[in-house]
């Protein structure tokens, strides 16, 4: 069952065609990747899909809601762990925590507290946000989109800065996610893809080149790494 | 409801936890009714416009604008940080966030009054003036709300307008422009042409309406009293503070969902 479904898309800005007739499906349950370099359209795409920004053109409908009627209704079923670490610099990690459940009236102890354990934070409940390490605000920063429980979650680069351990213990904590809610996630490591995506979009200067599975995408362009799979379609799409 | 109460006591803890709360909006207040409280003293008095009753409204007045530089800061901050771009995918409305600044900008604008007030009672008891009765302080901080109103609403227009480096250079704009054209410290009903032109705008008025309600002196040793200066003044207050909600409320829905 789809549960996000997007139709022709497009996004002009005055200069420039950030997203160009893009159509694509996401599946409930899946963790989806966005993968593009910089300037391929994955953060438009998800600014879009959580109502930051319009969109030119195109259809998308998100758990049988239209995006254009119904974003409302949107808002209370998804969340968004942005690229950069937007929380509450002058709250503690628990603060923060509530502060966001209660937006989603979902603030409960046991709420906060199995949070908390599920991403390590008990150590720095009470610390300060501003007075956290990368690793512990880009957690805090995923921590807090899954307060509301959300069945769309978009986390968007959420690795970008952190050291090979930091990103691993944040990968894992993203798969054992994956089993309750839909995860669409762009990133432009591709390990990061490869290691967490059931199937992967690849956008490039706002189109999508291709959509499918890292063995299907490698299958398709006879490469026999991910990387090389990806630099083909880029490359050939630039050709 | 829930959704400003929960973002005001955000805000408040936000602003509370940071000291440049209690340098601008309660020291500085507190620092400038002394300095002009010393300064009358070593003139002998001879400056009606630093008697304490007549300096209270004026220094109430400029200090709103503090509150303005406090809400900028905040805001500009919160949108800087992306902070506020991911509460725009939550299920809060522009009501919610707008509400929840003003309520902040609100408490510590009223906190602010009542330190001018209790410093202007303490310099009344040392220099032994008789101070203004409950009635009147409950007056003035009635009336002096408009001004309050459209310094919180500039605050958070300038927050979303700006970023959080030049919302502080914008707002120290209207701190001077308050400071200069409310008359806190100068005798502008002296100054012909220009009093004509402050009357124009809300500081002036808002400060003028206080020293009636404190029954102060002017510069030239008249008793201020309810005249067409405050009657029409009533215009420009009210004027500046519907348009800086309309302004505040429009900027912020549009800083919603941007084009960028």
């Amino acid at each position: 069952m789809n549960i996000i479904t997007i139709e022709n898309v497009c996004k002009n800005y005055k200069t420039k065609k950030a997203l160009d007739n893009v159509s694509l499906t996401i599946k409930k349950g899946e963790l989806f990747g966005l993968l593009g370099v910089n300037g391929a359209g994955k953060t438009t795409l998800i600014k879009i899909l959580c109502g930051l920004t319009y969109k030119t053109s195109g259809t998308i409908m998100i758990n049988n809601f239209n995006l254009d009627k119904e974003i409302d209704k949107i808002k209370e079923i998804i969340d968004i762990s942005p690229q950069e670490t937007s929380v509450a610099n002058n709250l503690t990690v628990k603060e923060n925590l509530e502060f966001f459940a209660n937006i989603y009236n979902n603030n409960n102890a046991n709420t906060v507290n199995k949070i908390v354990d599920i991403f390590n934070l008990n150590e720095v409940v009470n610390q300060r946000a501003k007075t956290l390490s990368g690793g512990y605000k880009r957690r805090l920063s995923i921590a807090i989109a899954l307060i509301s429980k959300p069945k769309i979650l978009f986390l968007d680069e959420p690795t970008l800065g952190l050291d090979v351990f930091a990103r691993r213990e944040l990968w894992n904590i993203i798969k054992k996610l994956q089993k309750d809610i839909t995860i669409i996630l762009t990133s432009h490591y591709l390990e990061e893809i490869e290691n967490l995506c059931d199937r992967v979009a690849i956008l490039s200067n706002g189109k999508l080149l291709k959509t499918g599975t890292i063995k299907e995408l490698k299958q398709m362009t006879k490469a026999k790494s991910f990387e090389d799979a990806f630099i083909k379609l880029v490359e050939a799409k630039s050709e | 409801m829930n959704k400003v109460i929960n973002f005001y006591k955000r805000n408040l803890k936000e602003i509370l936890r940071d000291p440049i709360i209690y340098i601008f909006c309660l020291g500085f207040p507190v620092a400038m009714f002394l300095l002009f409280y010393i300064i009358n003293k070593f003139s002998n008095g001879n400056t009606p416009t630093f008697e304490v009753l007549s300096l209270l409204p004026g220094i109430i007045v400029f200090s709103y604008s503090f509150v303005m530089l406090t809400l900028a800061i905040v805001v500009s901050k919160d949108k800087q940080t992306f902070f506020l771009k991911r509460l725009y995918s939550s299920p809060m409305k522009s009501y919610h966030f707008i509400l929840g600044y003003f309520f902040v900008g609100l408490i510590v604008g009223l906190l602010q009054t009542l330190v001018c007030i209790i410093t202007g009672f303490i310099i009344s008891l040392i220099s032994n003036v008789s101070f203004i009765s409950i009635s009147s302080v409950l007056l003035l901080i009635i009336a002096q709300l408009p001004v309050l109103i459209t310094n919180i609403f500039l605050g958070i227009l300038f927050g979303t307008i700006f970023n959080d480096k030049s919302a502080p250079g914008i707002c120290s704009v209207f701190i001077s422009l308050s400071g200069i054209l409310g008359g806190c410290w100068m005798p502008i009903e002296t100054m012909g042409a220009f009093e004509l032109f402050c009357r124009f705008l809300p500081f002036y008025p808002s400060v003028y309406i206080g020293r009636i309600i404190t029954n102060s002196t002017n510069a030239i040793g008249i008793t201020y009293s309810f005249n067409n200066v405050a009657f029409l003044g009533l215009i420009p207050i009210f004027i500046f503070m519907l348009g800086s909600i309309i302004l505040t409320v429009v900027a912020f829905k549009k800083n919603m969902v941007s084009d960028k």
